[in-house]
Formats: structure tokens, sequence, C-alpha cells
């Protein structure tokens, strides 16, 4: 009979899968700093919006007018450390065409076919709006608006057109002055409409409740907030409960077994300081045990000089210091009378 | 302090998702405008039949159109609660409209539009859009250039469309036209100063960073673009001190031409 040894901690631990089990309590503590982490959140939110606000174009605005003709609007961000910007325009036929910077001063456009080559000079920002006679073809009554968007875009259709036929779904449709405006997805759009002697404004729908966009914006920034709120004050409640019922056993274990009182300490340890003896009192009447920061209120005393005195008594043996939530958690020491 | 880093975290974790759920929702589609323009377009396509053919549908576009309004009637039921199947029905009663459009308009009718399309009003008010544009970056400039004769043609022109003159109107519009070409030229030559100014400055700004990139020992000292671009810096240095802006641009692409085939050669 020769067994094998093996270690009680590893024969526990191991499983016949061989699958090696760690205790995760704490691992976020230890393994994780807390305030390094939240930094790196803080950069991290601060830096997608600016990542996404350099896509290009910033806005694209159409506005179809009765005769056909559309009016282009488009805002664009530019690299202020290049000197041109070559922008591909919707076809050739262009009316005119005004750009200007951020500053509202008017930039210098050579067009050469379907492309502008504009002056940006440092410009980060430009405006270009021009008129085009290329995107509307008429059939019959019909006629057709066809583009592909680099973006999503806005077409705003003439007074008294009715559309009747569309190749994608719609983002979503306002009513502006009597005239449809339309919120179209990037990608190839074709649009038929026509011009009706009857007012054409859609109907709204009763049997549906309609809920405008913005409120769709404002009921998810509302819902968010109160989400955020309960869930912390879930979070805060649950771990103070905690605190409290951890605090309440520990101390009721204290109080029938382990607490020695402050005068036998004093006993023990004649040469303490007096602000010292009032901290170990506290301590003492406290069950034995006391954050830092709650010591630090009772005598109101700076961090640092808290600091000082706790680390005095820890160095006499009163007190032993633990981590809790990130606090000191201060407790008199139990074997005193043992090692004296 | 765990509690309190942990809810911050969940804050910034909310406020980071948040933006894309926004933009989500923004995207979603919001079913009721599908259902308001399939039932706009239902009517409109009924109008049209009704005018070419009165009582005598031509079968192939009666089942198009009993296909049409069908699906706008399942889109109505699938909405609220199936907005997929609403999306679907919203194509499928758009292409069965689509075919019918393409059946009732007369064939080869299809033109670009020409000058009897254009429409007068239109024309004035996207004149008067672009004068908008014109006195908004004369103002920035600070140009002092006078608009009141010019809006006082605009109003004369409304009015003359209004009232059907409308060979008086093309003649106010035409005159607008030559009005408001003045006034770019004006602004852009009370801008030049400004103009050439923002181009020295971004050409001195560019220069020196050009300059310190050329001096990149890791640059082939042989290779015959830092030479020509060595040489184009200091032309343009001339040119700038010359006034000569023009030629500043000029010089200023191709050297930015060379300073790309210079970098990539580092790479």
């Amino acid at each position: 009979m020769n067994p094998e040894i093996v270690p009680i901690h590893r024969k526990e631990s191991l499983r016949e899968d061989g699958m090696l089990f760690v205790r995760t309590e704490g691992i976020f503590d230890t393994m994780v700093k807390i305030p390094l982490l939240v930094a790196s959140m803080i950069i991290v939110a601060a830096v997608m919006p600016i990542q996404s606000s350099f896509s290009s174009p910033r806005a694209l605005d159409l506005i179809i007018y009765p005769d056909g003709t559309t009016h282009v609007s488009t805002e664009i961000d530019v690299d202020p450390l290049v000197a041109n910007y070559e922008l591909e325009l919707f076809g050739n036929t262009i009316d005119n065409l005004v750009v200007i910077n951020e500053n509202g001063f008017l930039l210098t456009v050579d067009i050469i076919d379907n492309s502008a080559l504009i002056e940006t000079f440092g410009s980060s920002v430009i405006t270009i709006e021009y008129d085009i006679h290329d995107l509307v073809s008429k059939q019959s009554r019909v006629w057709t608006f066809s583009l592909d968007a680099p973006s999503d875009f806005t077409l705003l259709l003439p007074q008294n057109s009715a559309i009747i036929t569309m190749t994608n779904i719609p983002i979503n449709m306002e009513i502006i002055n009597d005239q449809n405006q339309l919120t179209l997805s990037a990608g190839d759009t074709e649009i038929d409409y026509l011009f009706s002697t009857t007012p054409v404004i859609p109907d709204p729908i009763d049997s549906i409740d309609f809920v405008p966009e913005s409120n769709y914006l404002l009921y998810a920034i509302i819902g968010g907030v109160i989400a955020v709120i309960v869930i912390g004050i879930l979070i805060i409640i649950r771990s103070k409960q905690k605190t409290v019922k951890t605090i309440q056993n520990a101390s009721q274990i204290k109080q029938k077994t382990e607490t020695i009182d402050a005068e036998t300490i004093f006993k023990l340890k004649p040469d303490l300081r007096e602000d010292d003896k009032e901290i170990v009192k506290f301590i003492s009447n406290n069950g034995g045990e006391a954050l830092e920061s709650d010591l630090r209120k009772k005598f109101l005393q700076p961090r640092t000089t808290m600091w000082r005195a706790v680390k005095r008594l820890e160095r006499n043996g009163v007190i032993e210091i633990e981590k809790k939530d990130l606090q000191n958690l201060v407790k008199l020491r139990k074997n005193m009378e043992e090692e004296e | 302090m765990k509690t309190l880093a942990l809810f911050t975290m969940f804050v910034l974790i909310f406020g980071t998702a948040s933006t894309s759920l926004v933009n989500e929702a923004y995207a979603q589609d919001n079913p009721d405008i599908l259902l308001r323009i399939a039932i706009q377009a239902d009517k409109q396509i009924l109008n049209q039949l009704d005018k070419f053919y009165g009582d005598s549908i031509p079968s192939d576009i009666q089942i198009l159109y009993e296909e049409g309004h069908t699906a706008v009637e399942s889109l109505g039921n699938s909405l609220p609660a199936n907005i997929e199947q609403a999306k679907e029905d919203f194509l499928t009663a758009m292409k069965s409209f689509k075919q019918i459009t393409r059946m009732i308009s007369e064939p080869n009718t299809e033109s670009r539009l020409t000058i009897s399309d254009n429409d007068l009003k239109s024309k004035l008010n996207r004149l008067d859009k672009y004068f908008q544009n014109l006195k908004t970056a004369s103002e920035k400039h600070n140009t002092g250039i006078e608009f009141s004769e010019i809006q006082q043609l605009f109003t004369q022109a409304h009015q003359q469309i209004d009232s059907g003159e409308t060979n008086l109107a093309l003649e106010t519009i035409h005159q607008l036209e030559i009005f408001i070409d003045e006034i770019k030229k004006k602004i852009r030559e009370h801008s030049s100063h400004s103009t050439s100014d923002r181009v020295k400055e971004f050409a001195l700004k560019h220069l020196i960073k050009i300059q310190k990139m050329l001096e990149d020992p890791s640059i082939d000292p042989n290779m015959p673009e830092l030479e020509k671009a060595n040489s184009l810096v200091a032309q343009i240095e001339t040119l700038i001190s010359e006034d000569n802006i023009s030629d500043v641009k000029k010089k200023f692409g191709e050297l930015n031409k060379l300073v790309k085939i210079i970098k990539n050669s580092i790479r």
C-alpha cells in the first residue's frame, strides 16, 4: 500500500473532467483596477462621437421643384490639411452652384464633367448648393426621381404631388408647408409621382396611433434615464443592505465571542497617544470595527492624518486593516491578550 | 466606492450604447408612414385608371391593381403587430403600382426636361435661393453691395408671373440673372484679398511641415522627386513673397503629388 499523496486543495478543486474551478468572488477587485476601467470608459465614450462626426457628408437635402429641377444642398466635412476637395456631383447639368466654407466665405470651384474641384485651403466644413436637371425625368404624366445617394437624405416633393410608387422603404415622412418631405436611406432610390388637382397630403390613419419620430427619441432618452436611476438605486440599496448585514453579523459574532473592550487595550498598551485612544474607544463602541472614512467623519480629521493614526495603531498591534469595497475597514485585533 | 464605480461604469456604458440605440430608433421605419403612402398611391392609381380606361380597364392591369390593392389592405392588417410583413406588403404594392404606371404611361414619351417644362415660378424661386446664398457670402465679406434693386426685380418678376405676363417675367428673370452674375463677380473681387491671405497662410503653414518631412533621413537622398520637391518649395516661397497666388495654388498641387510619392517610398 503506497497511497498517492494528493494535496487536499487540489483534490477539491479538480473534478473528473479536469476542470479547474477558481473562486471568482473578489476577482473584480483584485484583477481590475476600477479607476483605470472607469477612465478607459470615459475615454471610449468621449472618442466615439468624434469618430462618428468624421463621416461625410454631414447632411444631404434635396428639393424637387414643380418643373422637375432639383435643388441639392449638402454639408461635408473636409480635411483642413488638404488644399482641394473633389466632389462628385449628381449629374452634369448644373446651375447656380455656390460653395461656402464654415466661415461663410465663398470658395473657388472648377467643374469638370460630373465633378467639382473645390479649393478648400484649410476649411474643415463646406456647404455646397446647386440646381440639377438630371435627377427627374417625365413620362406622360408621371414624373420619376432617381438617385444613387451616398448617404441618407431628405427629399422635399413639390406641392400637390402624389407619390404613386417608390422602390424602397422611407425612414420618415413629414409635411412641410403642405409638401411631403421624405427621409430616405443611402443607395438607389426611385420615386414616381404625379401632380393632382385634389389635395394629396396623406390623411393621418385614425386606427393607428401615430407617434412622431422625435417622440420616440424623447421616450428612448427618458426611458434610458429612468432605467439608469432605478438600476443605480437598486445597486446602492443592495450594496447597503449587504454592508449593513455583514457589519451586523460581524458585530453580533464579536459581541458573543471576541470583543475586547477599550479599557483592556489601554492596559495592554499604556503608551498609546490620547487621540489614538479616542479612536480605539470609538471602534470598540462600534462593535470592534469601523471604516476609516467613518473615523475621519467622526473625528473631523483630514485623510492623511487619520491614515497616519490608523497606521500607528496597526504598528502597535492594536488594530488590523482590511480592504472592504475599496475602503479600509479598521478592526480591533482579537488576539492581543494572547500575544501579550 | 465600488458601488459608485460600478454605477459610473453603467452610466457610461449606457451613455455610449444609447447613441446607437437612438440611431436605431431613428432608422426604424415608421409603419404608419408606409400605410399613408400606400393608401395615397392606391387612390392615385385608381384615379389614373378611371381617367385612362373608365369602366373598361384591361384585365392584365386589373389583375395588377388587385394585387397592389390587396397588398395595401394586408399592410393595414399587418400593422402595428407585424412590421416585417408590413414592409413586404408595402414593397409588393409599390411593385404592382409601378408596373401599372409603366403600362398606362404612353410609350416613347420619356424625355429629359426641356425648356418647355420649366416653370417660371420654380426658376424664380431657385434664383432667389441662389441670390440669398450669395447675399450671405457678400455680408460675410463686407462687400457693401447694395441689394435693394435686385430685391425689387424679384418682387416685380413674381407680380408678372402672378398676372400672367410671361414674356415680361422672362425678361425680368433674365435681368436678374445678369445682376446676380455681377454680384458674384463683385464678391470674388472683394474677397480676393482675403482668399489670397487664406491661401498664403495655408501654404506657409504646410510648407514648414513639408520641409520637415523632406528632411527625414529615411528618404533616399538620390530620389529624383526629393530634389524636385525641394525646388518647388523654394519656388512657392518666392511666389508667396511676390503675391502670385494663382501660381502658388498650381505649384502647391504639384508639390502635394510629389510629397505623396515620397511618403509612399518611406513606407
